[in-house]
């Protein structure tokens, strides 16, 4: 994992972080184009805002201010500067800007590492939303964007989860991206129904969403049938019983005790406490003390298990 | 970049101790001999190697020294355990590990499930602590492994593999049991003959311990079934193949003499320092959560986890003031996740990404706090800052951050 970072990287980084003037952390009040990607469940995310001066005609707008917050490694938060670096040095109207893609940042920053080429992507898709964001505010077709970006725009789909304004496309995606099966999974890595907690069960919500992508469970709804032997549940009481009214009262009378660990098949796992922890008898009185009267009283075959 | 070197990353790998240099040295210059071969020369090598098993074998109180055998690193050592044992056991189908294993464990599990073997991994709570109940629970008639690590490398979290053992043992007495004891030989007081008599297999590495990076060892408690992985060779008892590492075994023994000259008085010494480290963070960091506190851990780690920064950028702003760490998150290796281990544990993903790993050794000094922490809140508050979420104004995470936590 050495870091293989340019030069030009880790400048940008180290910059960043200690706020050397001309850098580009931080928010617009107000801006013109607001974008987010990513989310700090996958580890890096990036909000990116940015002004224009305005034209008469939005399709005239130029770029002059672009900011950012980024959550991210450091070639994450290097990628956000690069990014603003170089929409403010081109001059860019908007749609302009969309011409910029992940491999421009990676040009700029003379190369990334391949494991950390998502984060040139991350930038790219925030410039996107943001640019999505200006042309709703500006009142400019989807259209005019280019079709990739007008299906994207386009791509809403039903709100699933109304408190987190979550899509199903969106869940969908994310649901198999991320392997989620269960609501508390769903709820959990992506807040979706995480609020109100309508949306979990009702028709069409997420448990519906997660039927439908991997089957229904199956399995834990056909209880098994009771079965007519002295079942393992029944030998469990008998243990136990007989460990607190009989056992239990024994030793505590030299002032000692026992903690029932577990009881499995006949083996009853157990700590010996107290007086008895430190006896050097102990195991005398685990064998011939407690594990005989189990053995007497309950069944021949249990073995104590001092833990 | 600052010229001092700040080394907080012991449990990735330790500088090797002088000492060991020195004792290795004539064995490097000068006696060069095979102690396989015949003639007079090579009793020397040979009598070199078998000092060093003995020394190894004080050290764990193993019964003999022919219990020690001599690896090339502790990954070989796990590897052999685990595929030895189920070569030598074939009529048993089932393993039990835990889901927070070192790689070299964990990978060998995962390629005995897809060789039709089940494999039960063991969950670990919040704090990084197994419970007794789901290893009682896991054992089975057709058992033939359990292999539990000692002493977790990321977190430091002290599993009880005396207790855990005497379970599987007692139990089942055919149960193999083996512990990945990488982090602990050293460290922690290990007595093969006293309370960790059911450990059947234990498996360390010499470069955690001041000795060099190469050499590592395999206790085999005598008597148990497990097939060598390298054959070809009659050394270590026809249980390794391939001539013996003499400068190596060499520079291991005196490692482990030094450790057992003094491990006690590095166990408090870095206990003082890593409290000192501890109360600071919690003191001076607001939203950060050190790993394992709530249970047993080894006095030579601080695992913390901190919101809404992501470690690698923390660690690389360390590095620029000389400080080597680690993370626990995965930026650095490659992957998005967290890593096995803090998803185990369950730590928020919010916070999860945003770990990191000090580890201490013999060299660890007070100073070498005092510069992490001169700079560590600055670099947390400030990449904090950069953080969409953040709140800098009311300094503690947004809400939707919180929603998400």
């Amino acid at each position: 994992m050495a870091w293989e970072y340019s030069e030009k990287t880790k400048q940008l980084f180290l910059d960043a972080i200690s706020a050397k003037p001309g850098t580009h952390l931080g928010e617009i009040e107000d801006p013109d184009g607001l974008g987010e990607h990513g989310s700090i469940v996958c580890g890096d995310a990036m909000r990116f805002a940015f002004r224009v001066k305005r034209a008469a005609d939005p399709h005239d707008d130029r770029i002059v201010e672009a900011r950012y917050l980024t959550f991210g490694c450091t070639s994450a938060i290097a990628s956000s500067e690069a990014l603003c670096t170089i929409i403010e040095e081109r001059n860019l109207t908007p749609i302009e800007a969309l011409a910029i893609t992940n491999q421009d940042i990676v040009d700029f920053l003379g190369g990334l590492p391949e494991q950390k080429i998502h984060c040139s992507v991350m930038g790219a898709e925030a410039l996107e939303s943001s640019v999505i964001d200006w042309a709703k505010r500006r009142g400019v077709p989807f259209e005019d964007l280019g079709p990739r970006i007008e299906a994207a725009a386009h791509e809403e789909g039903r709100i699933v989860c109304v408190c987190f304004n979550l899509t199903e496309p969106y869940l969908r995606k994310k649901i198999q991206e991320m392997n989620l099966r269960t609501v508390e999974e769903v709820r959990d890595a992506l807040k979706a129904g995480g609020a109100c907690g309508s949306c979990q069960f009702k028709a069409g919500g997420i448990q519906d969403l997660l039927d439908e992508l991997w089957g229904k469970d199956e399995t834990g709804i056909a209880a098994r049938a009771g079965a007519a032997e002295k079942s393992p549940y029944q030998l469990y009481k008998e243990i136990e019983q007989t460990i607190l009214q009989v056992i239990r009262p024994m030793l505590q009378r030299d002032r000692g005790d026992l903690e029932i660990i577990e009881i499995k098949d006949k083996k009853v796992y157990c700590r010996l406490k107290g007086a008895c922890a430190t006896c050097a008898g102990a195991g005398v009185t685990l064998k011939d003390g407690i594990e005989r009267v189990l053995r007497d009283r309950v069944d021949p075959e249990i073995v104590v298990i001092d833990v | 970049m600052s010229d001092r070197v700040i080394y907080l990353d012991n449990n990735a790998t330790t500088p090797v101790c002088p000492e060991v240099v020195e004792a290795m040295l004539p064995y490097l210059r000068e006696y060069f001999y095979n102690p396989s071969s015949a003639y007079e020369q090579s009793k020397l090598t040979r009598a070199a190697v078998e000092q060093s098993r003995a020394t190894i074998a004080r050290l764990l109180n193993a019964s003999q020294p022919t219990e020690v055998i001599f690896t090339g690193s502790a990954s070989e050592s796990n590897t052999t355990a685990l595929r030895g044992t189920l070569a030598a056991n074939p009529d048993r189908r089932h393993v039990i590990t835990t889901a927070v294993e070192h790689p070299s464990v964990m990978e060998v599990c995962k390629d005995f499930q897809r060789n039709g073997y089940e494999v039960t991994f063991l969950p670990v709570s919040r704090s990084g602590q197994l419970e007794f109940k789901d290893l009682i629970h896991a054992l089975r008639p057709d058992t033939a492994l359990v292999t539990i690590m000692h002493v977790n490398n990321e977190t430091g979290v002290v599993f009880p593999v005396e207790k855990l053992a005497k379970i599987v043992k007692l139990t089942d007495p055919r149960v193999i049991f083996h512990t990945d004891a990488t982090q602990s030989v050293g460290k922690l007081p290990i007595d093969l003959s006293g309370v960790f008599l059911h450990v059947d297999l234990l498996s360390f590495s010499g470069h955690k311990l001041h000795a060099p990076k190469g050499i590592g060892v395999l206790y085999m408690r005598k008597g148990t079934r497990c097939r060598p992985l390298l054959i070809g060779g009659h050394q270590e008892n026809g249980r390794r193949a391939g001539t013996e590492n003499v400068p190596y075994i060499v520079g291991l023994g005196k490692a482990c003499e030094l450790a057992a000259a003094d491990f006690r008085n590095t166990y408090s010494e870095k206990k003082t320092l890593r409290n000192r480290l501890e109360a600071f963070i919690l003191e001076n960091i607001p939203y950060c959560y050190l790993n394992g506190r709530e249970t047993g851990r080894l006095p030579t780690t601080t695992s913390v986890s901190f919101e809404c920064v992501e470690g690698e950028s923390v660690l690389y702003a360390l590095g620029e003031h000389g400080i080597c760490a680690s993370t626990g998150s995965a930026c650095s290796s490659g992957s998005l996740a967290p890593s096995h281990v803090l998803q185990a544990m369950h730590i928020p993903l919010t916070a999860a990404h945003g770990t990191l790993r000090f580890s201490y050794g013999r060299f660890t000094t007070e100073a070498d706090i005092d510069a992490l922490i001169a700079v560590l809140p600055g670099i947390i508050a400030r990449l904090r800052t950069m953080s969409p979420y953040w709140d800098t104004t009311a300094n503690r995470p947004n809400d939707s951050t919180i929603a998400l936590g």
